[in-house]
């Protein structure tokens, strides 16, 4: 292990030094000083969501607040009174503001308002309820049941609540398993399992996704839709698998279980109201093309409809999760200064990435992510690594027969979710060890095998989808 | 990581130690105090207000010289820099008025009977400091392993 003194000195030493190298030391042609505190600030930023000195979203702060010091046109006077050919190109101050209010951060604020209203109303545990119903008793279709309503759950509310709901309905059903019984192990597992999984299939499922969409503008845009048609079939492909694996490991030995989920559906005016938003959301999220508005704008519609009717009060935005949205915008100005100033396309010239071969450049980046997202925060992986990815996959024209920058920079985003086979990967994983029923090996176990298999399946649906047409040449629908 | 306390008090030494004893567990990501009187525990409480530290759980005996449990208790419950601090009242010789001023004056969030089962008594630390924890908004992620999980399940909400 490193000396617990390094993660506070490595990224405050290794950016000072990129920022006082001359401009020549790089083997870049023409490098700017722009770019070069660019790559400072990413080096920052790497070194701080990988060590963790400071709690992650600080670091996203970080970024803008040195953004807009050292590369901003109103920064301190020092960084922008050389001469334009060495300074290079400065970015405006309302650009890199408005990382904090981009249209991929409201879509996420309209997601953070439908998931409180739904837990605020009892809309989630009673469509649980309900849902689970039909599953019956046998230990092996109840946990499918948990496992797809659990999916289900984390593509619209944070996979981290959603964990916490369901584990907290499976409690006194795992205090009821015998000691020896190894089948809790494949309860307790498989409700992170789910919540990681199912998080990947809708554009706000979870964080990753959203920094995605960053990547994927003009003609490579992805509509809610369009992003659903090919997350939800993964995720349907994968939880079987994960299902199938759990009962293979760990068969259940207790022959009948029994949920108890108490309550009823409200039914106030208010309740009404939110039901109505929800579902009427969610189904102008999947119309976008009938109706022309971009996934960005239905998300305000519920964040202005429970505002009015305070279904979401005050009390309740100060609970909104800043945190992430903030995380989120940390990564956008990442990627907003990397292809602004020019550095993305000058390092990819720079470097000859064409001959390597596009496949294991997909591959090996995937591999990369999901490795990294095992470690650490699943959205600190995303932003660090898609910049880079967008812009190789943009330049590489070896690419374009598998589907270019699109099939990169999903089979990244995808992988970023897979990391689960540690309790530090994920929320929804610390939770679940908590627990007490599951053991550090087997999580491993599982969290390893789901990893592996996820990138195959990720690997052949985007192959396939590339051989059929629809991912690549040119859009998603 | 925030410094978080959990403090107990009684007059009697090896109850104290007992105490302090069965609350072993949580030594290596708590601070535990030991106060002998009710005094010492205010002095403590001023203490550890300076410094900014948390004060998770307050476990007081309640027959004390000088100043009882419950009052040391309502004390608390009434200071603002203490709002949120579970308390926890371990005693056998309670009369049926103290308990009366304990609910309704100290707004005791739990109470255990001396002799106490250690096991219980650990359990219901556990719960009361993961509340606290949740409550405060603290990053509940750097005390999991000690915390109460089903405890988190129901409070966890974001």
């Amino acid at each position: 292990m490193i000396k617990p003194y390094l993660k506070y000195i490595l990224p405050v030493i290794i950016p000072l030094i990129i920022l006082f190298l001359p401009t020549t030391g790089f083997g870049i042609e023409g490098l700017t000083l722009v770019e070069q505190r660019v790559i400072a600030i990413f080096f920052m930023a790497a070194l701080c969501w990988v060590l963790e000195p400071i709690p992650i979203y600080a670091t996203s702060v970080l970024i803008i607040v040195f953004e807009l010091l050292l590369i901003s046109d109103n920064g301190l006077w020092f960084a922008t009174n050389s001469p334009l050919e060495i300074q290079g190109h400065l970015l405006k101050q309302s650009t890199i503001m408005a990382t904090f209010a981009s249209p991929i951060i409201m879509l996420f604020l309209g997601g953070f308002f439908l998931a409180m209203a739904a837990t605020k109303f009892r809309l989630d545990i009673n469509l649980a309820r309900v849902l689970l119903r039909p599953f019956g008793h046998r230990p092996k279709y109840v946990m499918l049941g948990i496992m797809m309503i659990t999916a289900v759950f984390s593509m619209f509310m944070s996979n981290t609540a959603t964990t916490a709901m369901m584990l907290s309905i499976l409690t006194p059903v795992l205090a009821l398993f015998s000691k020896e019984d190894i089948g809790k192990v494949a309860f307790a597992l498989s409700v992170p399992v789910a919540a990681n999984i199912g998080g990947i299939a809708t554009p706000i499922g979870t964080p990753p996704n959203a920094v995605a969409l960053k990547y994927l503008v003009d003609q490579y845009s992805v509509s809610f839709a369009g992003w659903m048609a090919f997350g939800v079939p993964f995720v349907v492909v994968m939880l079987l698998i994960a299902w199938l694996l759990l009962n293979h490991l760990f068969p259940a030995d207790t022959k009948a279980i029994k949920l108890d989920i108490e309550g009823q559906f409200l039914k106030t005016p208010k309740a009404y109201l939110v039901y109505i938003t929800f579902a009427a959301t969610i189904l102008l999220w999947l119309l976008g093309a009938v109706h022309g508005m971009s996934s960005y704008v239905v998300a305000m519609l519920p964040v202005a409809i429970f505002s009015m009717f305070k279904i979401i009060t005050k009390e309740d935005l100060r609970n909104i999760s800043w945190d992430v949205l903030w995380l989120v915008s940390g990564g956008i100005a990442l990627g907003v200064a990397l292809d602004e100033s020019g550095l993305a396309s000058n390092v990819i010239n720079a470097v000859p990435f064409n001959s390597f071969h596009p496949l294991l450049l997909i591959a090996v980046a995937s591999l990369l992510c999901l490795l990294m997202a095992n470690f650490m925060s699943n959205t600190a992986t995303a932003n660090l690594l898609l910049p880079l990815v967008a812009a190789l996959g943009a330049s590489m024209h070896s690419l374009l027969p598998y589907g270019g920058q699109v099939v990169l920079i999903l089979a990244v985003t995808f992988s970023a979710s897979l990391g689960m086979s540690l309790p530090v990967s994920t929320p929804p994983n610390a939770l679940a060890y908590a627990s007490g029923h599951i053991k550090n090996t087997q999580m491993l176990k599982v969290g390893v095998i789901i990893g592996i298999i996820g990138l195959l399946v990720t690997f052949t649906m985007l192959f396939v989808l590339n051989q059929l047409g629809l991912v690549g040449g040119g859009n998603i629908y | 990581m925030e410094k978080i306390n959990i403090i107990c008090v009684d007059d009697e030494r090896e109850v104290l130690d007992a105490v302090v004893h069965d609350l072993d567990y949580f030594r290596d990501l708590f601070n535990i105090e030991a106060c002998e009187s009710a005094f010492e525990c205010l002095e403590l409480l001023e203490e550890l207000d300076a410094q900014q530290e948390h004060v998770a759980v307050l476990i007081s005996d309640h027959v004390m010289p000088e100043k009882s449990g419950v009052e040391l208790l309502t004390e608390v419950a009434l200071d603002n820099r203490f709002l949120g601090t579970k308390k926890l009242l371990l005693t056998g010789l309670a009369t049926q008025a103290d308990t009366i001023k304990a609910i309704n004056n100290a707004k005791l969030d739990n109470f255990l009977e001396k002799v106490w089962d250690p096991q219980e008594l650990l359990q219901t630390v556990k719960e009361l400091l993961t509340e606290y924890i949740v409550e405060k908004g603290l990053d509940y992620e750097e005390y999991i392993e000690k915390l109460d999980a089903p405890t988190l399940y129901r409070l966890i909400k974001y």
